[in-house]
């Protein structure tokens, strides 16, 4: 674990130095205005990103299970959307991660109702998928409402995520939800542990199985609904990091916690890298969407993943 | 533990009407009956997993139908979470359980690698390792093959003997006939009989509908055979 | 005069008996114009406002138009084509871009369209005014336009500015051939913008002598937001009303008014 925490401090140190402006120390103001807001808010995205799929995995008992994919990620990007445009935001700053915590409770709530007829299975990434793509057809709805006639072609921002021009305002913004919404998931292992025989098994065995799902989804919701606020939709890091650590740490949901939020900022700031650096290395006219690269990187993964699960 | 004149319903349906039930030590009692007979229900109903229950994490433990880990833990982590009502992973409980359902030679094992028959028993390992005063198991041999059946049932025989309370429900009557020390059966939501096997085993075969032919009921014994090792 | 306010039965029946009049005229009535695009809007209401029968929604909002409040006034339809025939004109004019299918669709009921090409400089304003003010059959004022435009940009004092970026929403920079270059041409700087995205941080690491951007709109965007973005506070800029540079047309001789200050 250790080595671990090195290992991102020195991938965030070369983080702060790759940028538009090329490769290397730029002066103070593009470092602090806008290099560490964009590594900072990348670790605390991807950490809360990773954990919140750790988390879900566990509740839902499914290895499938993602915040990105089945929705709970889309709503939050819609209650952003609706607080971004109308001007909640403009008037009062903590309306952009609040919109998006409320909207990824409802995503959360919405998951659970299915989770508690359709179980575990293929029933329930069907439905989340469905909760997903409602999500996404709202967005696009509200955004062509919007008092703003350009409002419609940012949807890709808030469908595919990305970290361009985050400011220091954006972290401050960020940062204590996702922290605390980290902190309240990391206090689920035992809980998880406990369902991973069953609802009933784990009430038997006195775990206290409605608080363990109140709190994850407070904590998926803190963590992911801030995330899409700042960071617009950003999928599969919750679905990859577990299943890669899974081999290392053993299969108990417990164990997965902690190496869940070091994997998850690891990957999403190696995801944000790529993007940083692409134009610099291919004639691209600009960045590619951060979504899109971790798309790219989980979706082979969840086919492969799905394959095994149901053979 | 017992439960007194227990009315239960779920949605329209009366589930349970005025059942009586109680269990001591020493004892295997065998739930028997068809589907829908409100089985499952009296069994929760013990656990205190109905509403308005309250479960005894360290006095009873239970097994529901198809008991699996949804993780392929190793069989010793799954039987090591059997600890949590006791707040600790104490390691002599822990191989005692494992010794007792004889899968110690399986601890480090993953789940889904191992027959279903082995996997059944690191889920009694599970509630053994509790230490608890009363097994309470749904339907624990159901997917079994014989020769695996048999061996969970002389475990749950075995952990009776020994002191504990075991209330089974059981769909096999011939094995319950065998190991049970008492066999309830259930009818609609009560009871219809409670007495021992023997004096049951006609009821429980009408509850089905069908006839005993006593004369011809076939029964297995296991060899007497040392653990398997895969 | 031909006001139609949407909706009032008795200004229906007007319009009904106009018709009739028209069509017992002959084609020699000429019953409106339509305009489908923002740039076409304001021309329109410049050169002819008598005869317009309906413009684009676009017009009335006064962040992209500066005849937003004549604009107010008049009926707009949007760029669909069973509402622009309803209206029945007898010109139509429309951008090159945008509401292709509607164009041609138009054309194939015989209606008279009139496409006009976002225009790259002021000589190519001054085309285009010329081009719509024939097809309105005012060429008198479309003269008086160009020479109004012509005399602003002439009583801009020359000087040499140094090097500027004007930058738009997402972070869009005008390129060499561009409008925007010819405007920071007039106002005597040179463009240091390459007509494609420019970052925040590329901006920060290449500060150009003087930042433009449209003055920040009254709806959030992040389109816009990026541009006010803090590490840029250090640099030198200054911003100009969007209206005037959201179509190239004579209102942009303002634009480099106030860049020219």
């Amino acid at each position: 674990m250790k080595l671990a925490v090195v290992a991102i401090v020195v991938l965030a140190g070369l983080s702060l130095l790759l940028g538009a402006a090329g490769f290397g120390l730029p002066d103070a103001d593009i470092l602090w205005q806008l290099r560490v807001p964009r590594t900072a808010l990348a670790l605390l995205v991807g950490a809360g990103l990773g954990i919140s799929g750790a988390v879900l995995q566990g509740v839902l008992r499914n290895p499938l299970a993602d915040p990105g994919f089945l929705g709970i990620g889309g709503c939050a990007a819609l209650g952003a959307v609706i607080a971004f445009y109308w001007g909640f935001t403009a008037a009062f700053p903590l309306a952009l991660p609040l919109s998006g915590f409320l909207g990824a409770t409802l995503g959360c709530v919405a998951l659970l109702l299915v989770f508690s007829r359709a179980q575990s299975g293929p029933g329930l990434i069907l439905a989340g998928v469905g909760v997903s793509a409602l999500a996404a057809a709202a967005l696009s709805l509200l955004l062509s409402a919007a008092p703003n006639p350009f409002a419609l072609y940012e949807i890709t921002f808030w469908l595919m995520g990305g970290l361009q021009d985050r400011t220091l305002m954006h972290l401050g913004l960020a940062a204590v939800p996702i922290i605390l919404g980290c902190a309240v998931l990391l206090r689920l292992g035992p809980g998880l542990d406990a369902l991973s025989l069953g609802e009933e098994a784990a009430a038997s065995l006195g775990a206290p199985v409605a608080r363990t799902l109140q709190l994850a989804v407070l904590g998926v919701a803190l963590s992911v609904g801030t995330g899409a606020a700042v960071a617009g939709g950003i999928g599969f890091v919750g679905l990859v990091v577990p299943h890669l650590l899974r081999p290392w740490v053993g299969q108990r949901p417990g164990a997965l916690l902690w190496p869940s939020v070091l994997g998850g900022a690891a990957l999403l700031l190696a995801a944000d890298m790529c993007a940083r650096a692409a134009p610099l290395l291919l004639p691209l006219a600009a960045e590619p969407r951060l979504g899109v690269l971790t798309a790219l990187l989980g979706a082979p993964f969840l086919v492969v993943a799905a394959r095994r699960v149901a053979p | 533990m017992r439960v007194d004149r227990l009315n239960v319903a779920l949605g329209n349906r009366a589930v349970l009407q005025g059942v009586t039930f109680a269990v001591a030590p020493f004892e295997f009692v065998a739930i028997c009956g068809p589907n829908g007979a409100g089985k499952t229900t009296l069994l929760r109903a013990l656990a205190g997993l109905l509403p308005g229950g309250r479960p005894q994490p360290r006095d009873v433990a239970y097994l529901p139908q198809g008991a699996r880990c949804a993780w392929a833990m190793t069989v010793r982590q799954v039987t090591a979470l059997g600890r949590i009502p006791h707040g600790d992973q104490n390691p002599a409980a822990i191989e005692a359980a494992l010794t007792a359902c004889g899968v110690q030679a399986l601890a480090d094992r993953r789940v889904d690698q191992i027959s279903g028959g082995q996997a059944r028993r690191a889920m009694l390992a599970r509630a053994w390792a509790g230490q608890p005063k009363t097994l309470l198991l749904d339907e624990p041999i159901a997917d079994l093959d014989p020769s695996a059946a048999h061996e969970v049932m002389a475990l749950m025989a075995g952990f009776a003997q020994a002191g504990g309370a075991v209330v089974a429900v059981l769909h096999a009557l011939d094995l319950a006939a065998q190991y049970a020390t008492r066999m309830v059966v259930m009818e609609n939501g009560s009871i219809v009989a409670n007495t021992s096997p023997a004096l049951a085993l006609p009821a429980a075969a009408a509850s089905f509908g069908m006839d005993l032919r006593a004369e011809t009921a076939l029964l297995l014994r296991p060899k007497q055979t040392k653990d398997e090792a895969a | 005069m031909l006001f139609f306010q949407r909706s009032l039965p008795g200004w229906r029946a007007l319009g009904g008996m106009c018709g009739a009049l028209c069509l017992l005229a002959g084609p020699a009535c000429a019953s409106g114009v339509v305009s489908l695009n923002l740039c076409t809007d304001q021309l329109l209401v410049l050169l002819a406002p008598e005869r317009i029968a309906a413009l684009s929604p676009l017009a009335r909002d006064p962040s992209l138009s500066v005849v937003a409040a004549q604009a107010a006034a008049m009926p707009w339809v949007r760029a669909d084509t069973e509402a622009v025939l309803r209206l029945r004109p007898d010109l139509v004019l429309a951008g090159d871009y945008g509401a292709q299918a509607v164009v041609a669709a138009l054309r194939g009921r015989g209606i008279t369209v009139v496409q006009v090409t976002e225009p790259r400089d002021f000589a190519g304003v001054a085309s285009e005014i010329d081009a719509v003010a024939q097809a309105l059959g005012q060429p008198a004022r479309g003269e008086a336009l160009v020479a109004t435009m012509q005399a602003r940009l002439a009583a801009i004092p020359p000087a040499r500015r140094g090097n500027a970026v004007f930058w738009e929403a997402r972070g869009f920079s005008a390129g060499p051939g561009s409008f925007g270059d010819a405007v920071l041409r007039a106002a005597g700087y040179r463009n240091a913008g390459t007509g494609g995205e420019m970052g925040v941080e590329a901006l920060a690491a290449h500060p150009p002598d003087i930042l433009i951007t449209n003055a920040a709109p009254a709806y959030p965007s992040l389109a816009t937001d990026m541009l006010w973005h803090p590490a840029l506070r250090h640099l030198r800029r200054t911003s100009v009303a969007p209206a005037l540079m959201a179509c190239a047309g004579p209102w942009s001789a303002g634009a480099v008014e106030a860049l020219a200050r």
